[in-house]
């Protein structure tokens, strides 16, 4: 299992792929960090809850990391190297595995990477602007903590998805249309749904004050059994698939 | 000695296509077997089967006597390549290796000898991206060979390689033979691998046509004659009569089986049927391949 592990964590290094995502994931974080930070009224930035929000940003590396988890599995179908990774490990069980394992490293590097920059450079523009940190302790941890578990999760979220939709393409735009169309539809239309779903339950975990969403343990809670039920169906529909 | 790999009845049905019927044969430690078809005729598939890809709808197969999943380790028994172009093309070729090494718990060292191996140690770290068909195929080869398999199991391999790159493919897998390994290679080519291998194994539409060794096979193709006529109907009627065989070789000629031109000749003139063509064919393994691969269409 280990060897597999390190095997997949290879797979990641190995290409430029999820260095691009890593670049294009701290270009967003900085730009929607920066920019709102610098640009919105000080009355809009001071309290709590409009700091969390805008301290809130780095949880965007959940998509990222989905992403890299989706490549993990649908790269390998595209360019056909789930052959020899089948042959050298005839367990698909044990490299799903080691695949949400690795998919989940990636995402917690994503999360800390995102999360840890956002807080530094909004705390940085703030104090610059002379508007008082409204946040304790606790709420950077929350933020900190939130971002980087659940973009974990959502690196294995991303590993069960491309189990379940092999195609590359097909699988990144559901992730897509999934996270900014769907879901946003469903919570505005019914909150009392939409707040289980994993995007909310995530925004959840970071504290983030919008109204209906769960409390933060449970908002996690959520979002791991959301990562459990994907992936018990990607693991079972990989199983059974013939690799063609 | 044990059979290294024995196929049981293989059958895969896709919907209404059967590209697999009832396939059952034995491979013997030690030999160079050419698995041999038309594209089309089940060849991968059958391979796939053997590997643990796909599930056969029934039947099963074993590798040195279990399903190859229940293999321990397959990668150090068995090395096995079924497209050449199974890399992801922003990865080096020895990260490709390495990403298989690693997953089986291998030294990394091991990924260098077998580069080295296949001649391709200039271009480890380069990306697949810039490599030729060629090196591809010699790449696949490598990652074949990290576990340092007693059995070798190739799909195509000569495909799209350059007549020096063949020459280099047989050479290598003579002299990996020639240790009392076992190779299984597949090709729709028959002279591709003529000069390699000792056994052949034919199939067409998905079931087995011929299992024999290359010299039997060889030995078939000195009594074939090709009989051109303008009434080759009548002809192919007045040989069967003598007990001749017959297929079809174009519209206007055929192929009489195991006889001598002399015969046939006497044959069409007692039958007064005009003859504008009758030749001894050469040791021509190409067509008895063909040859044995149409004759199941009928």
């Amino acid at each position: 299992m280990i060897s597999q592990i390190k095997a997949e964590v290879l797979k990641i290094r190995s290409t430029r792929t999820t260095l691009g995502l890593l670049l294009g994931m701290i270009a967003f974080a900085l730009l929607f960090s920066i920019l709102p930070g610098l640009l919105s009224h000080a009355a809009q930035l001071t309290g709590k809850d409009n700091q969390v929000n805008l301290l809130g940003i780095g949880a965007i590396s959940g998509i990222f990391a989905a992403l890299a988890g989706i490549m993990l599995v649908a790269s390998e179908y595209r360019f056909g190297t789930i052959r020899p990774t089948f042959l050298f490990s005839p367990n698909r069980g044990r490299v799903f595995a080691s695949k949400v394992v690795a998919g989940m490293l990636a995402g917690f590097v994503f999360g800390v990477v995102a999360e840890g920059l956002s807080i530094l450079v909004d705390f940085i523009i703030l104090r610059a602007r002379g508007i008082s940190i409204a946040l304790s302790g606790g709420d950077f941890a929350l933020l900190l903590v939130g971002a980087l578990v659940g973009a974990a999760l959502w690196g294995a979220i991303g590993v069960g998805l491309g189990a379940i939709v092999p195609n590359q393409v097909a699988a990144i735009i559901l992730l897509l249309a999934w996270g900014f169309v769907v879901e946003n539809l469903v919570f505005g239309l019914l909150p009392s749904v939409g707040r289980y779903l994993p995007v909310h339950a995530q925004d959840s975990m970071i504290g983030l004050s919008t109204p209906h969403l769960l409390a933060a343990g449970l908002g996690a809670v959520v979002l791991l059994a959301w990562t459990a039920g994907l992936g018990v169906i990607g693991l079972s529909l990989l199983r059974r698939r013939d690799v063609n | 000695m044990d059979p290294v790999v024995e196929s049981y009845g293989l059958t895969k049905r896709y919907g209404t296509v059967l590209a697999v019927d009832n396939l059952s044969f034995k491979l013997a430690p030690g030999t160079i077997t050419a698995f041999l078809g038309p594209n089309g005729a089940g060849k991968t598939t059958t391979l796939r089967m053997l590997l643990g890809l796909a599930r056969p709808t029934s039947g099963h197969a074993t590798i040195f006597g279990r399903p190859y999943v229940k293999l321990e380790k397959p990668a150090t028994r068995v090395g096995a390549v079924l497209e050449a172009t199974d890399f992801h093309p922003g990865r080096s070729g020895r990260d490709h290796l390495l990403t298989l090494s690693r997953s089986v718990g291998l030294p990394d060292s091991r990924a260098n000898e077998v580069m080295e191996l296949v001649e391709l140690e200039e271009s480890a770290k380069r990306r697949v991206k810039g490599y030729s068909l060629g090196m591809r195929q010699r790449l696949g080869l490598a990652s074949a060979l990290l576990g340092d398999p007693d059995l070798l199991i190739l799909d195509e391999p000569a495909n799209g390689l350059d007549p020096e790159g063949v020459r280099w493919l047989r050479d290598f897998l003579r002299s990996y033979a020639s240790r009392g390994r076992t190779v299984f290679v597949s090709s729709h080519v028959l002279a591709e691998v003529a000069q390699t291998v000792d056994q052949v194994l034919i199939i067409n539409h998905g079931r087995l046509v011929t299992e024999s060794s290359l010299q039997d096979l060889t030995s078939r193709v000195g009594d074939l004659v090709r009989v051109r006529s303008p009434r080759l109907s009548e002809l192919a009627e007045a040989l069967n009569r003598e007990g001749i065989k017959t297929t079809a070789s174009n519209d206007h000629s055929l192929l009489a089986h195991d006889t001598t031109s002399e015969r046939v000749g006497n044959i069409c003139f007692s039958a007064g049927i005009p003859l504008h063509e009758l030749v001894r064919e050469g040791s021509s393994l190409e067509e008895v391949f063909l040859e044995l691969t149409s004759e199941v269409e009928k």
